[in-house]
């Protein structure tokens, strides 16, 4: 599903960026991270990321799968640089209110 | 990047050209050097040849990369023809002088 | 060179982008908007808009053909399908001896000629974005090669060059000048890399027969013929008997074919000695429901209706290109995965953009009035590129529009009007200052795209009032597009003409850099 594999990346790629101290400082409004929290935040970004492929091979199968996670992960951190620049403080809430929202929207879809 | 003044310009500007022409001339050499010797490969010709078209490319642009990291323009027309060699070689034994 | 290793290929990547910027963005952008060629042709031609998909549309066309060209040595049909409800056809011209083609495009339901106005349609951005127009089409191939070279190596270069990927993944500083072309570049390079590499490489492994023959000289003694048969699998037919025997049914071979794909699709029949007992019938699988362009195909005897051949799989290497150029046609996947692949494509524009862009914007930065004639040629070209290609291409939709249907050769008009526009757009800058000039052209870019719905629904009955409750999305998707595109270069050309008396006002001590320098 390209909704899933996209917010998926999306927070994953929104998670590695609130682990730096400059992007962390945009959108929290301190550069000062927890070293827990970076930990946390490093390693689910990356599992996000990961996350995101099974997600499009679901949709395309393994072959354009691949193809399309490429493009996915562009296309997710996109709107990330842009928003860094001109809204950061939207990211945290992006990040944590749109995959339960891809998740319901999928689950209501299919019967 | 841009070309300083200098009292060295003009042989600055040669040698560019020179790594120039060993780049565009010479990578295309070399890359087509490579695309012969894999065609002549064992196996199905015709494999061996679309796979000598598709990695000439790769060899090519390492070449160009080559020619403007070396330290001279000497060493980089001399890093272009120390792989070429082997090649020519190989090349000469499987299609013959003449060929 | 001196200064190491970095600084050699920082040097090699300027120079590599900057030589061929202009052609890398014009290629860029018209392939772009390629991956929507069907689309933009659909558009193009608002006579076809009610057509239908329908499902005997292989029996209705093949009708036709009969009485369209009974003598031909082969026919080519290409079948409907969701992106294209139209069937496009082909045939061997019998008084032009058989080397030239004729072409149709029939009704799926009726097989009747569906008459539409002349146009090139998307084709004439495809094929001007690898062979350029007016031009040796070798030339124009040869040219487009060698650049995207340029581009890879460009690519390679600006790779080993920019030391902060990690930590200025996801940097866009916007407002800083130099420093914001530098990051946009940066930004639009870094996320799609993946994307530029691959389009880059396959786009060169698309014309590789052309600027790579050297092994089929060796190892098939420079016979093409040979090695071409062996790779593609081309079979020459054999000429007509002159004994006539009628054509087997053909949707039953339809049938056997998808059978034997396990279910997929076919998208084209060719027919070859139609109406004679030589006859055969290629059934072709549609080439989006796969990574690979090589072709699937299942022979049939056209008088008997038998399957007489089936195309096997591919060796490696012939499928490692098969998927190089699938992979740079992008047309697998369907509109979402199309969608992925334009975005991509425009990430790869802009960042050919912002490159040109910031070599001009760092020579004035460093050299102010002293910047020469050099740096002046390569501003001239940034506007005329950026910003004349975007007013060429969306005049050539309007020419589509406004120029009567009925007109003399129409569609090289249209590309006329293409051309021309451009080469307004190139001398225009010549004439401005260098901030008027941009301002001027990405605002007339803007007039002209936001206004392109408008005139489409003036012109037409296929405008986003109807198109967008019948969810026509191939032909609302376009205006909606233009919409988008419109409001990008007004909001550039805004940027661009914020006056720059403000800013030396400002507090900063250190002088601002403007995102275009005045002169």
């Amino acid at each position: 599903m390209l909704p899933l594999g996209f917010v998926s990346a999306f927070a994953g790629f929104a998670a590695l960026c609130l682990a730096m101290e400059r992007h962390h400082g945009d959108a929290l409004g301190t550069r000062r991270i927890p070293a827990r929290r970076a930990l946390v935040l490093r390693v689910a970004g990356w599992l996000l990321l990961a996350l995101s492929l099974p997600l499009c091979a679901s949709g395309w199968g393994w072959g354009m799968g691949v193809v399309a996670w490429c493009g996915t992960l562009s296309a997710a951190a996109l709107p990330l640089v842009l928003l860094l620049s001109y809204a950061p403080r939207l990211i945290t809430w992006l990040a944590l209110a749109l995959p339960p929202l891809a998740g319901l929207s999928l689950a209501l879809r299919t019967p | 990047m841009t070309i300083h003044l200098s009292p060295h310009r003009a042989g600055r500007n040669a040698g560019i050209g020179s790594r120039s022409v060993a780049a565009i001339l010479g990578g295309y050499g070399l890359a087509s050097l490579a695309a012969m010797s894999l065609a002549l490969l064992p196996g199905p010709p015709a494999e061996a040849v679309l796979w000598g078209m598709m990695a000439s490319y790769a060899v090519m642009a390492a070449a160009v990369m080559w020619c403007f990291a070396a330290g001279s323009a000497l060493r980089a027309w001399t890093g272009l023809l120390i792989p070429a060699l082997p090649l020519v070689a190989w090349l000469w034994i499987n299609v013959g002088g003449g060929a | 060179m001196k200064g190491g290793f970095r600084q050699s290929m920082a040097w090699l990547h300027t120079w590599s982008g900057l030589l061929v910027g202009w052609v890398l963005f014009a290629v860029f952008l018209t392939g772009t908007v390629s991956y929507f060629r069907a689309e933009i042709s659909f558009w193009m031609r608002p006579e076809l808009h009610a057509a239908r998909v329908a499902p005997d549309a292989a029996e209705n066309v093949l009708r036709r053909m009969h009485a369209l060209a009974p003598s031909s040595s082969s026919w080519i049909i290409n079948l409907p399908s969701e992106r294209d409800p139209l069937a496009r056809v082909f045939w061997r011209d019998p008084s032009a001896g058989g080397n030239r083609f004729r072409r149709a495009i029939l009704d799926p339901a009726t097989g009747e000629d569906l008459p539409a106005r002349e146009t090139l349609g998307g084709d004439f951005f495809y094929t001007f974005h690898y062979q350029f127009h007016h031009m040796p089409v070798l030339w124009g191939r040869w040219i487009i090669s060698v650049c995207a070279m340029f581009m890879l190596v460009a690519i390679l270069s600006g790779i080993v060059t920019h030391r902060r990927i990690f930590a200025d993944f996801f940097t866009f500083r916007p407002r800083k000048g130099q420093r914001s072309w530098l990051d946009g570049h940066a930004v639009t390079a870094v996320l799609a890399l993946p994307y530029h590499l691959m389009i880059t490489y396959t786009g060169i492994v698309t014309l590789m027969l052309m600027t790579m023959p050297w092994g089929v000289q060796v190892a098939f003694k420079g016979d093409n013929q040979a090695f071409s048969a062996t790779v593609f699998g081309l079979e020459r037919p054999s000429p007509r008997s002159g004994q006539a025997a009628p054509l087997a049914p053909v949707m039953p071979m339809l049938d056997a074919a998808s059978r034997h794909w396990g279910g997929a699709q076919p998208g084209r029949i060719t027919v070859n000695n139609p109406g004679d007992v030589t006859s055969t019938v290629q059934v072709f699988r549609v080439d989006d429901d796969r990574l690979s362009v090589n072709r699937q195909v299942v022979s049939f005897n056209g008088v008997t209706g038998a399957m007489v051949s089936a195309s096997g799989g591919n060796r490696p290497a012939a499928e490692t290109r098969g998927v190089m150029v699938g992979l740079h046609r992008g047309v697998f996947g369907g509109g979402a995965m199309r969608a992925l692949f334009f975005l991509s494509g425009l990430m790869g524009t802009v960042m050919v953009a912002t490159g040109i862009i910031l070599w001009a914007v760092k020579q004035r930065q460093k050299l102010g009035a002293r910047a020469g004639a050099g740096t002046r040629l390569v501003e001239v070209l940034n506007v005329a590129a950026i910003g004349g290609l975007p007013i060429a291409m969306t005049s050539y939709l309007w020419a589509n529009r406004l120029l009567p249907v009925e007109m003399a050769q129409r569609s090289a008009w249209e590309v006329h009007v293409f051309f021309i526009a451009w080469g307004i757009a190139a001398m225009h800058p010549l004439l401005r200052t260098h901030r008027r000039a941009w301002v001027e052209q990405l605002g007339l870019g803007a007039a002209l795209l936001l206004l392109l719905p408008a005139l489409n629904a003036v012109t037409t009955h296929s405008h986003l009032g109807i198109t967008l409750p019948a969810g026509q999305w191939a032909l609302a998707g376009l205006d909606l597009l233009a919409l988008g595109f419109g409001a990008a270069l007004a909001f550039a050309a805004w940027h661009v003409g914020q006056p720059v008396a403000e800013k030396r006002h400002a507090r900063h001590p250190a002088r601002q850099v403007n995102p275009v320098p005045a002169e």
